[in-house]
């Protein structure tokens, strides 16, 4: 198993970290996720997100509300929920526990 | 000169070239296939055809209507590959591009229908001869064999699925029904496998198609011969039908009902009390004898019925009282020829009442041999 290979579970697992992350902030469209995730190492498609955002609603970590487009019909909008938020905490706090931890064990 | 397909995404319609197409609906089957576990699969699949139709309204314009085959693949790749993510670990990678290949669940869902094309009664047995991949003719033999040995019980079960299984009519239930992918490409793979085997397995048989496609040719010319004519010659008597059509479709239709509550009625008094309207079967007659003359005797009977129905709807091609005339010529002529030959030859009377002696006996004694 080559390098490239042994990442792909570890970006696959940290998404839904950075989705969370992103929603936190203002309400997003999911065009608008796409382009911020596009630069980085975490490009995704709509195929690999429409699925995650359905997901993560059903646990009832995001939620939409709809909202009106110039052009065309009515789009998703996506936001953090109260239990999402407290998640996302967890999640921070687990990370830099988590990076403490790496820097401990030396280079 | 590109064919067309409109379809609905998520509510609003879209022209595609037809290659398009069948791309779209390889992509978004095999997405369903890959979200079947989900319980968000219904709301996943609308937000991926909300996503797909917005890129595709992208590629419009005030003079361009179509979305091009290109463009569709354009889309499909920036959509890239649908994963659950709560399912199976998925086989692609994080990474856009994967192979795309036939995946299990591509091919449309096997599905019970009924079969019109050479059908006996209601083309069940042809249905369920293509669910099950065998021929036709084993599945009638069984059937045949089970309604004697099972007393009827198996006519019951044929009667009940010709009434709740959908007759395969539109293309896509016909390629489920054999449970064959229902895409242009493949259509055209399998016809010309079958026609290269066909060709060298069956010489004999080639020739025999070739002669008979040169008889319908010779057939349908003349047919055409005769429908010129009278097509010059009848528009009054065309008008007539017409005029009798629109009387005769609702009687036809009413007439129709009535026999059918009647005949579910008589099915039912045969089953609880073994009289058909307080008339006793004659007691040497078996239930399922009784039960499957009943069901010869509405066919025959609803047959013409349907006829004139159906000949009275049919919009254009033929004249529309044809299949009305057609269907009452068909009950008078069945009708006399039974009373004319019942009461003028004695010869055929007696035969009829030597069948009918014969086929007592043979049901008896079947009876008697099972009890």
């Amino acid at each position: 198993m080559d390098l490239t290979e042994k990442l792909v579970p570890l970006r696959k697992g940290l998404l839904e970290f950075v989705i969370l992350k992103i929603v936190a902030g203002d309400k997003v469209y999911v065009a608008d996720m796409l382009k911020l995730l596009g630069p980085t190492e975490f490009a995704t498609q709509e195929g690999t997100l429409y699925p995650l955002l359905s997901k993560l609603r059903r646990e009832e970590l995001v939620d939409y509300e709809w909202q009106e487009s110039e052009a065309g019909p009515p789009r998703k909008y996506y936001k953090l929920t109260a239990k999402g938020r407290t998640q996302l905490s967890t999640l921070n706090d687990y990370w830099k526990n988590l990076n403490r931890t790496l820097a401990d064990f030396g280079n | 000169m590109q064919k067309v397909v409109s379809i609905s995404l998520n509510g609003n319609s879209y022209q595609l070239e037809e290659p398009g197409y069948e791309e779209l609906r390889v992509y978004l089957d095999r997405a369903e296939a890959r979200l079947a576990d989900s319980p968000d699969r219904s709301e996943v699949m609308a937000d991926l055809e909300q996503a797909i139709g917005e890129k595709c309204r992208a590629v419009l314009g005030p003079h361009k209507s179509v979305v091009s085959a290109a463009e569709i693949s354009g889309i499909i790749r920036e959509m890239g590959p649908v994963e659950s993510p709560d399912g199976k670990p998925a086989d692609a990678g994080f990474a856009p591009g994967e192979a795309p290949g036939p995946t299990p669940g591509l091919h449309p869902r096997k599905r019970l229908f009924k079969i019109r094309e050479g059908q006996m009664w209601a083309g069940v047995c042809n249905g369920v001869a293509a669910y099950i991949n065998v021929d036709v003719t084993w599945v009638r033999i069984a059937v045949a064999l089970l309604t004697l040995f099972s007393g009827g019980g198996v006519l019951l079960v044929y009667i009940v699925l010709a009434f709740i299984v959908p007759y395969a009519d539109t293309a896509e239930d016909r390629a489920a029904a054999f449970g064959m992918p229902f895409n242009t490409e493949e259509l055209i793979k399998s016809a010309k496998k079958n026609f290269e085997e066909f060709g060298d397995k069956y010489r004999w048989r080639r020739e025999w198609r070739r002669q008979q496609r040169h008889w319908n040719r010779q057939f349908r010319h003349m047919n055409e011969q005769l429908r010129v004519a009278t097509a010059q010659a009848a528009p009054i008597a065309s008008q007539t039908a017409r005029a009798i059509g629109s009387v005769f479709v609702p009687i036809a239709a009413l007439v129709g009902a009535i026999l059918f509550v009647a005949w579910i009625l008589a099915m039912f008094s045969l089953v609880t009390q073994h009289t058909i309207f307080g008339w006793p079967l004659p007691y040497h007659i078996p239930m399922w004898v009784g039960l499957l003359a009943l069901v010869m005797l509405y066919l025959v009977i609803s047959g013409p019925l349907r006829m004139i129905r159906h000949g009275g709807q049919q919009a254009g091609g033929h004249h529309p009282g044809w299949g009305l005339l057609h269907g009452l010529m068909w009950i008078g002529f069945t009708a006399l020829l039974f009373w004319a030959a019942y009461n003028f030859f004695p010869g055929v009377r007696e035969l009829i009442d030597q069948l009918m002696w014969a086929a007592n006996l043979t049901a008896t004694t079947i009876s008697e041999t099972i009890v």
